[in-house]
């Protein structure tokens, strides 16, 4: 087996002094080890008050999400040697959570807001019988609709790498909303969508700026942030009515008339509002400060847009 | 003298009418031609999957068709645009059933989708279609006296299997840069913090409370001014105390055109640059 040297360098917290720091960690070690296995291996020959969170080694039981090399993942599922930039390798807890000691961070928070978005099943009576012998029917097709999501195994990647949460400490967060796209798929779930829509907008689905970085960090490979477009199309087409949901049917009713988005009108018809009017008039007087002329103030539709219209509409009914 | 088909997203219309130009001028400076795909829609920026997702796959299928028709690469600024094209190649590339159907229905329309053309942002453009040499061969002067922080913005480098560059370490922004002679400030605190844009018109104080970030850790690290490819970053962060322009205004200034042809002067926030 081969033998490589490098620099573990590792973010750690000390909680006595209340102190974080980064520490080198100079090893020679097999260039098999995952970045798991280098954790073990520094506490077992060089320091043993280095601490992680760790069980299963197999990435399913979702204890040792951290950021490695500036990214979150699972440390047992990740290869030290493809992680070494330059002889060093970085290692610190995830970011969006407090840690407990070095990279061990304290879940609670995003735990609690799951319990807030109720992620469990309430069954609907119409679907799931109501004696112990029979069992519900969930056919595969029906199931493929949220199949992904329920790979989720609550290892918080997702959660220590999101935006949303640099913005607003008290967004829901990625797995969390997951959740709920979840159990508005499912079949057998009896609360009403409305409700589930609700809760999931609580610092929740307005709130994400589709950086796509749950996706990066997801082991599983699920992603989060198309599952908050999906409830927010839920939300609009459950009638929900907010400077969003305006902003989406007009972005779509103007690029299915022109192909293009209305820019100038987009700020009024979203915020429907005096703001909204204002930001309109200032564009305007913009654009005449800047000698552009009037029939360029929106998009136009280009040449052959009957046929890009038929397009989308055979594309929506079709695909 | 190379080709590349310029994707025209909602970064050249309305009042960003100017980004076009810098674009344009962008790409002579290269000694790139540029074919405006005329007929190329929104690619969706992320919101007309809130009406249907497969219109996202379908609209920009049929924008890679454009330029696959014109016999050219796809090439756009923007960053958003960039990454919602690229992953739905991925998509049509890695699914023959959703490629045939969608090609069934771009037939109406004269059109395929055949995966031949790749798809450019900034970054991988001067990188891989221009190339590096090349590129400093046609800086002709430089922006000396002038710290600059670099700022890539999300989607350039998430999800990582349309990154331009190394996600974890990008080091192709600071690439573009040097050679403008321009110092570079990097390491600064919330440099890969979001800037909010896509919040605009759903949660507008998410999108004002992130623009800041960025910017207040690169001034507080020393640098005069934020650079970044993305002209949606651009937008959501210009109007602050620390200002923010786009590299291709840089690399226009660095090719000899004066600040106001790179369109500088519109900046909310006031830029010197000294030359």
């Amino acid at each position: 087996m081969k033998k490589i040297k490098y620099t573990a360098r590792i973010k750690r917290y000390n909680p006595e002094e209340d102190k974080s720091y980064w520490q080198d960690f100079e090893v020679e070690v097999e260039d098999s080890l995952t970045v798991l296995e280098l954790l073990m291996y520094i506490k077992d020959k060089i320091d043993p008050t280095l601490t992680f969170r760790a069980f299963c080694r197999s990435a399913i039981c979702g204890s040792c999400a951290m950021i490695i090399n500036n990214r979150a993942g699972l440390a047992c599922k990740i290869q030290a040697k493809d992680k070494i930039k330059n002889g060093v390798i970085k290692i610190e807890p995830l970011k969006t959570l407090k840690p407990v000691r070095d990279l061990v961070v304290d879940q609670e928070p995003a735990f609690d807001k799951l319990k807030k978005i109720k992620p469990y099943l309430e069954p609907d009576p119409k679907v799931v019988p109501d004696n112990l012998k029979s069992e519900s029917l969930v056919l595969p097709e029906e199931f493929a609709r949220y199949d992904k999501q329920t790979d989720c195994i609550l290892c918080m990647a997702c959660y220590g790498q999101c935006n949303a949460l640099k913005g607003d400490d008290q967004y829901l967060g990625p797995f969390q909303l997951t959740k709920v796209f979840r159990f508005i798929m499912d079949t057998r779930d009896g609360m009403d969508v409305e409700e589930r829509i609700k809760l999931a907008e609580d610092h929740g689905i307005w709130e994400c700026v589709q950086c796509q970085m749950c996706f990066a960090a997801c082991p599983k490979g699920i992603s989060s942030c198309d599952d908050i477009l999906e409830l927010r199309r839920i939300a609009k087409d459950t009638g929900e009515e907010n400077i969003a949901t305006r902003r989406a049917k007009f972005w779509f009713a103007t690029v299915f008339e022109t192909g293009q988005i209305d820019k100038l009108n987009l700020p009024a018809v979203a915020l429907n509002n005096e703001k909204g009017e204002k930001a309109r008039e200032n564009l305007i007087k913009e654009f005449k400060q800047r000698g552009i002329p009037e029939d360029e103030f929106g998009p136009k539709p280009f040449d052959g847009i009957d046929k890009f219209r038929n397009f989308i509409k055979k594309i929506e009914k079709e695909l | 003298m190379k080709k590349i088909g310029i994707y025209p997203g909602c970064c050249f219309q309305g009042a960003d009418i100017h980004n076009y130009d810098i674009t344009t001028k962008f790409l002579e400076n290269m000694g790139v031609e540029g074919i405006l795909l005329e007929r190329a829609a929104c690619c969706g920026g992320g919101v007309i999957d809130e009406t249907n997702k497969k219109i996202v796959y379908g609209l920009n299928a049929r924008n890679i068709a454009l330029a696959e028709k014109e016999g050219v690469d796809l090439y756009t600024p923007c960053n958003t645009c960039y990454m919602i094209i690229a992953k739905t190649k991925l998509a049509l590339d890695s699914d023959p059933e959703l490629k045939e159907k969608v090609n069934e229905i771009l037939a109406e329309e004269g059109l395929e989708y055949k995966g031949t053309a790749k798809i450019y942002h900034t970054l991988n453009l001067i990188r891989d279609f221009v190339g590096l040499d090349e590129y400093k061969k046609r800086i002709k002067r430089q922006i000396s006296g002038i710290k600059v922080a670099p700022y890539y913005g999300c989607h350039v480098l998430a999800p990582n299997e349309v990154a331009v560059d190394d996600p974890e370490n990008p080091t192709i922004l600071r690439e573009v840069l040097e050679p403008l002679g321009v110092e570079i400030i990097e390491g600064y605190k919330d440099e890969d913090t979001c800037c909010g844009y896509h919040a605009r018109f759903t949660e507008p104080e998410q999108k004002e409370r992130l623009a800041i970030k960025p910017l207040d850790g690169a001034k507080e690290a020393g640098a005069d001014i934020v650079a970044t490819p993305c002209p949606l970053c651009h937008k959501a962060m210009d109007g602050y105390d620390e200002p923010i322009l786009q590299v291709t205004q840089l690399i226009n200034v660095a090719c000899g055109a004066t600040p106001e042809e790179a369109g500088i002067n519109l900046n909310k926030t006031e830029v010197k640059l000294s030359l």
